[in-house]
């Protein structure tokens, strides 16, 4: 089923990865490293995923805390949610920048919390990696879904500072969690400005029903 | 080289002819008809949520899961053929030869594309390539985003792509958006009939999500649509060094 194998994977790319990504199980593949260390680093998250979903004595409650203190650690959330802004990020103020820096965190842990559940019997493996710039290394991984489903791809983008990795995009299939959410935010402060954008991803974050958008106002 | 350039010249005469974009290379032309676009979004939307999800959603929980599996996988192989045309018309002979293996295995051993043995001996997995894919390795460029009522998103190339596909592969409108051009359109309501249910059935947790967590649900699609259909045009290879995408990263520290 060519086409639904396709439409499934962008949907699981919908600027949901990270949450998709970091609830779901680990086996290694190959190696075959153009940075060996990064992908280590990717492995290891893996396999620290796994350990939280397989342990029988958390609840849901428990699960979704452990992952997200993972989350925390091996993800560079200040500087995603910063990405994520753009060149609106220097128009903000401090304020500005501090309340929707705690607002993104609060929607990523929402939308986790959503998405974990949705899972059963996927493996994970590292397929291989690639250098992007001097600071960053893009690894790929493969997602194998039970029941002969086509595996989705998921590339890791690693940024060593020195010497300390930390994820800062995550792409499945073609659809990065970065450029989707900056394409909504951009859409937001369009229509709202940089406050209404904040109370936006608020509003989202407390709430499951569908935000009502106007229509973007058109500059010429 | 001369012989390339002397195709995507035809191309472009091609895409013109079609009334299509033209051959702006440029990766996306952006969303010019936003306003349009907003209003059949919000018109897809509200027939999503009182005909066509209550449908699929019906169809989800009743038809047992084999049933749906070969369907899918008889529709599926409908598409090959158009597929294997794709393929040669994109200069991608190890692909042709895989889809044509699998349309051989599948519509034999397969009993007609019930089961699909090509996978499951390994012969060759399942790939696309529709119209739309075609146009835009020859080098036509997406043109503006459109989102098509009914079938969602697109843009001025892949719609007119599709218009080919479903001309020149009749299994294409009978099996709604499963085999036609303009494939991962199929991210929003596609046509009632068994493709657009099947479809949108498998992508109920998408919309589910986009209903709790989008900021802006058109957007999601949009953006989705674009970089999700850059990658199939890719044929899953890495996006160039240089794109707008790497840009993103160079902005920090």
């Amino acid at each position: 089923m060519p086409h639904v194998r396709t439409t499934r994977r962008g949907a699981l790319g919908l600027g949901l990865a990270a949450a998709l990504a970091f609830a779901l199980p680990f086996v290694p593949l190959s190696a075959g490293a153009a940075d060996a260390d990064a992908e280590a680093f990717v492995d290891k998250i893996g396999e620290k995923v796994m350990d939280i979903l397989r342990d029988g004595s958390l609840d849901r409650a428990g699960k979704l805390a452990k992952l997200r203190g993972l989350l925390d650690e091996s993800t560079d959330l200040d500087l995603v949610a910063r990405l994520v802004m753009g060149p609106t990020w220097r128009q903000a103020s401090p304020e500005q920048q501090a309340a929707y820096t705690k607002a993104f965190r609060q929607l990523i842990n929402k939308t986790m919390a959503d998405r974990l559940g949705d899972y059963g019997g996927e493996t994970f493996g590292v397929t291989g990696s690639r250098e992007a710039n001097e600071r960053d290394t893009i690894v790929s991984t493969q997602i194998k879904r039970p029941g002969g489903q086509a595996p989705i791809a998921v590339d890791w983008r690693v940024r060593n500072t020195d010497g300390e990795r930390r994820i800062i995009d995550i792409v499945a299939e073609g659809v990065s969690l970065v450029v989707s959410q900056r394409d909504e935010v951009a859409s937001i402060v369009g229509q709202k400005g940089i406050d209404g954008l904040i109370q936006t991803m608020e509003a989202r974050a407390k709430s499951d029903k569908p935000i009502e958008t106007t229509q973007p106002l058109k500059q010429g | 080289m001369t012989e390339a350039t002397a195709m995507r010249n035809a191309a472009c005469a091609a895409a013109l002819a079609l009334g299509l974009g033209g051959c702006a290379t440029a990766a996306a032309d952006g969303d010019p008809f936003e306003p349009v676009n907003r209003a059949v979004f919000a018109f897809n939307q509200t027939a999503d949520r009182y005909v066509i999800a209550p449908v699929a959603r019906a169809y989800g929980h009743y038809v047992p899961e084999v049933a749906k599996q070969g369907a899918r996988n008889v529709f599926s192989n409908l598409g090959e053929p158009f597929t294997f045309v794709n393929d040669v018309l994109q200069g991608e002979p190890d692909r042709a030869g895989e889809t044509f293996s699998r349309f051989f295995v599948n519509s034999t051993l397969g009993l007609f594309g019930l089961f699909d043995m090509a996978s499951m001996m390994k012969v060759a997995e399942a790939h696309d390539e529709d119209f739309g894919q075609t146009l835009a390795v020859w080098g036509v460029g997406d043109g503006p985003y459109l989102v098509l009522p009914i079938l969602g998103p697109s843009n001025l190339r892949d719609a007119g792509g599709r218009v080919v596909g479903y001309a020149t592969n009749p299994a294409s409108a009978l099996a709604g958006d499963v085999v036609g051009s303009g494939v991962g359109a199929g991210y929003a309501p596609t046509s009632l009939v068994y493709g657009g249910v099947d479809t949108r059935w498998q992508l109920d947790p998408l919309f589910t999500d986009v209903e709790k967590n989008s900021l802006d649900p058109y957007t999601t699609f949009r953006t989705t649509y674009q970089q999700n259909r850059a990658k199939e045009i890719r044929n899953g290879a890495e996006a160039p060094p240089n794109s707008s995408y790497e840009d993103i990263f160079e902005d920090t520290k």
